[in-house]
């Protein structure tokens, strides 16, 4: 199902909506050109994801000399703060449990994206918990969700 | 699901929903400057002169994310902290949840380190705000008695003079304090919030030292470290002979997990069977008077890989009869009332922990006078 | 005291004696009648129940022992007398006194290396002193510290013990003027005895959070005498606060229970365990044991039957790490290949 948002030029960079389909709430962020939807519901406890922080990763090579770096942008739920790419939904808290639930990732034009490429932009291991998401594109000059 | 406690048909009137959910430990927070008409002109111009010289370490340990908070839970008002709108509490925690009673703990003066002019009055307005402004705001809230601990003398007036309403239904206390908590110092408090039928509840916080393995540079590490400080306090109550003095109180650990409580009895247990009879103070097993006394919520409740394993925990603890569920709302390690504690549980002890275990330690009815607004499945 | 006189310097001889300091081994911990300082069997030898001599550790211990390698602890320099100079200098008389009347007698003999850590360019002299030494295998610190052993401060030993392939040991006790535990002093002995494991609960929270691990990617750490039973529990806590606050050390890339595992060790006394078999067989459940344990007579003391209740349920696999090949692997000086595990497993 193809859902308008909004009109693009009204769309700023950096912004974000919540809206609900079938029942389902979503968020819908803009950064730069691109788009991302989440659902709105954190794997871990039922939060609402959304609703937390945007932000780069932050590495350090060795202790105190903390970056922050761009290569992927996490959203961190506002509850307990657990994070998860805004992309793939994928979360890097370490460990190699068994049972990851994959979703349905949304294709991006020009190819699929994996965990392993996710692990390689953030040297994090990707952990088990997955944040569902959504396709999100300009078509018409409106900015269009696909659930 | 919540499960409900069987009741027989005496105990409730045609139509009262059973209470479901009792949530024990939640957080009001007054704005800075909610306080001050509760005051005496003389405290007013000391706390605006020089303010609180308090040693708790929230400054040296910046909470993670938004002072500890939610991020959901600011209300709109400019200046409001997260716990300082009743509405937003109502709407964002009572009604969304289904709560059916919350035990506010206010825990501004947990620090306490005031000068005795100062620290028989935080205490007094605290308690007059949260039934001026809580209390009788909402027929499902319920209070912790806040106390100027380091001077019991007074902390036992201000519990004398709390006692009469019902609503106030524990005495907070410090996790952390100037002595161990087990010292007679504070036996005074105990005493008379036994006598009342108050548990006592020892909430995270207040004036911390961080001797024993010296200060953490992080609020990670002295978060995780709750668990450790809070296991020497349970000894110092042991070693102390409290329970044994004073065989009717009842206390609740209150914000530190619960799965520790295991390995602890069993070294308690093991030390007691070494070196017991030379303590004349431990005349029975330390996990038995652990179990006769000490009551724990359940928040932040640990989340192990396999969740089989703190159903072990809690058996092996013998806690079923002695867990009580808490969000801990506002801040951030919330804990989900229908997401937090593994599915795996049966309905019996998860109906315990829920409301059962709390309904008989605080002597809260089991019905609901009036329906909560929205409650949910 | 006497048997340390020879190996100080004219200052500090005349210093001990003037002061008549008493060396007896951290006698806060281990007062002389308390039924934890000394097994039955340790008392029915002449006193003190901690072996002053070579003839003594061979009658009491070498001889009934089923052992190849026998790790020797000297508590003494934990005592941190507040003095540095006279700390270095006591750190340095005892570890010649070990190596002569122990080491120097029996090729079984292994031992740590006693450091005053006031002043850490002296213990890391202290142990460049004693690396090219195979005997010594390991740091002896003390579990209760002022600071943290994580913290930045501390590095320069761990850097120097991993730089030599010793590992750190944090043994009970230590610090006798120190409180025990985060409030404040005990009273009771009963409370001293327990504070220990908090302690170490603490102390491995911060060697995880300052990175140590990451930083010394080859460093091992042994708890010695802390128990063990409390680890899983710290370890649910712990991974689940480092999930949602890893922002405020974001050089902690891995799950805390994975360093742990990977690189921390326990002896296995005290055992402080049930009496019933399925509760012991929970807790070997939730932590492995397998990887964790390191056997420890810890003579004199004695912290009750524990161990053999853990041991009667374990495969022979695990027996046999527990008993051997885990002190073995954790002792033997080579620089390990990057995980220093068995297998490489993460953690339960």
């Amino acid at each position: 199902m193809k859902v308008v948002v909004a009109p693009e030029h009204s769309f700023a960079s950096g912004t974000r909506r919540i809206v609900t389909v079938a029942g389902r709430s979503i968020g819908v962020f803009r950064m730069g050109d691109r788009f991302y939807g989440v659902r709105n519901r954190c794997p871990h406890q039922g939060g609402p994801l959304c609703l937390g922080r945007v932000l780069g990763d932050a590495v350090a090579e060795v202790p105190g000399a903390a970056e922050v770096s761009e290569s992927v942008l996490l959203l961190a739920c506002p509850w307990h703060g657990w994070e998860y790419d805004l992309e793939t939904g994928q979360s890097f808290m370490g460990g190699t449990e068994p049972g990851v639930r994959s979703y349905g990732v949304g294709l991006e034009p020009g190819g699929v994206l994996s965990a392993e490429l996710h692990a390689a932009r953030t040297e994090r291991v990707p952990g088990p918990y997955l944040a569902e998401t959504f396709d999100v594109f300009v078509e018409d000059q409106y900015v269009v969700l696909e659930t | 699901m919540i499960g409900a406690v069987d009741l027989s048909a005496e105990d409730r009137t045609e139509g009262e929903p059973l209470v479901r959910l009792v949530d024990s430990d939640v957080h009001a927070q007054p704005m800075p400057a909610t306080l001050m008409p509760y005051l005496s002109v003389d405290a007013r111009r000391y706390l605006e002169r020089y303010g609180r010289r308090t040693h708790n370490d929230m400054h040296a340990y910046p909470r993670a994310r938004g002072a500890g908070t939610r991020l959901d839970a600011w209300p709109a008002q400019p200046g409001a902290p997260p716990g300082g709108d009743p509405e937003l509490l109502r709407s964002q925690l009572l009604d969304e949840w289904g709560v059916d009673y919350a035990v506010l703990q206010v825990l501004n003066a947990l620090d306490c380190y005031d000068p005795a002019d100062i620290a028989v009055e935080l205490p007094r307005a605290i308690n007059d705000w949260l039934t001026q402004a809580w209390l009788e705001f909402d027929d499902r809230l319920r209070a912790a008695i806040v106390v100027p601990h380091e001077y019991a003398h007074l902390a036992v007036r201000e519990i004398e003079r709390r006692a009469p309403d019902p609503r106030f239904v524990a005495v907070l206390m410090p996790a952390n304090a100037q002595e161990l908590l087990g010292s007679e110092r504070y036996w005074p408090i105990y005493e008379a919030a036994s006598a009342h039928r108050l548990p006592i509840m020892f909430h995270t916080g207040g004036f911390i030292r961080n001797l024993g393995a010296g200060p953490p540079s992080y609020y990670i590490a002295s978060h995780v470290n709750t668990s450790p400080a809070m296991q020497t306090q349970l000894v110092s109550m042991v070693a102390s002979g409290l329970f044994q003095a004073l065989t009717n109180v009842r206390i609740v650990v209150t914000e530190c997990g619960v799965s520790w409580v295991t390995a602890l009895r069993w070294a308690m247990d093991s030390a007691w069977e070494l070196m017991g009879p030379d303590h004349p103070r431990l005349e029975r097993r330390p996990s038995e008077y652990i179990h006769d006394h000490v009551w724990f919520t359940t928040q932040p409740v640990e989340e192990p890989a396999e969740p089989q394993h703190l159903l072990y925990a809690i058996e092996q603890a013998q806690l079923a009869d002695r867990l009580l569920f808490a969000t801990d709302y506002p801040h951030w390690d919330f804990d989900s009332p229908t997401q937090a504690l593994p599915r795996a549980m049966d309905a019996k002890l998860r109906a315990a922990i829920m409301h059962g275990n709390a309904l008989e330690l605080f002597g809260l009815r089991p019905v609901r006078s009036q329906p909560s607004p929205l409650a949910t499945p | 005291m006497d048997v340390l006189l020879p190996y100080l310097s004219d200052y500090w001889r005349q210093y001990l004696e003037g002061a008549m300091i008493g060396l007896h081994g951290l006698i806060d911990a281990y007062p002389p009648g308390a039924p934890t300082s000394a097994s039955e069997r340790a008392r029915s030898f002449p006193a003190p129940a901690v072996p002053s001599g070579y003839p003594a550790l061979r009658e009491r211990v070498l001889d009934e022992a089923d052992a190849e390698l026998i790790v020797l602890n000297c508590l003494t320099a934990l005592e941190a007398h507040r003095n540095p100079y006279y700390a270095a200098a006591l750190a340095t008389a005892v570890n010649d006194w070990v190596r002569d009347e122990f080491l120097s007698r029996d090729e079984r003999l292994r031992a740590s290396i006693a450091l005053s850590i006031a002043v850490p360019d002296d213990a890391v002299a202290e142990i460049e002193r004693r690396a090219d030494d195979p005997r010594w295998v390991q740091v002896l610190l003390p579990v209760r510290s002022e600071l943290p052993w994580g913290h930045p401060s501390h590095h320069a030993i761990f850097a120097a013990a991993e730089r030599h392939g010793l590992a750190i040991g944090l043994h009970a006790w230590g610090r006798p003027g120190q409180a025990p535990t985060p409030n404040g002093f005990t009273s009771t002995y009963f409370e001293d005895y327990l504070a220990n494991q908090a302690v170490a609960q603490s102390q491995l929270v911060s060697l995880v959070c300052e990175g140590v691990f990451e930083r010394y990617p080859d460093l091992r750490v042994v708890l010695i005498e802390c128990g063990f039973a409390w680890l899983a529990p710290l370890l649910w806590r712990f991974d689940k606060d480092w999930k949602g606050i890893w922002r405020e050390v974001p050089w902690v890339k891995q799950l805390p229970s994975e360093y742990v595992y990977r690189h921390v060790r326990a002896t296995t006394g005290p055992a402080h365990l049930p009496r019933e078999p399925r509760a012991i067989r929970q807790l070997l459940e939730t932590i492995d044991v397998g990887r964790l344990l390191a056997y420890a007579s810890d003579y004199p003391h004695d912290h009750g039957g524990g161990l053999p209740r853990l041991l009667s349920e374990l495969d022979n696999e695990r027996r046999d790490a527990v008993l051997t090949t885990n002190a073995a692997a954790l002792y033997n000086r080579a620089r390990p290949d990057r995980s220093p595990d068995r297998d490489g497993v993460s953690a339960p």
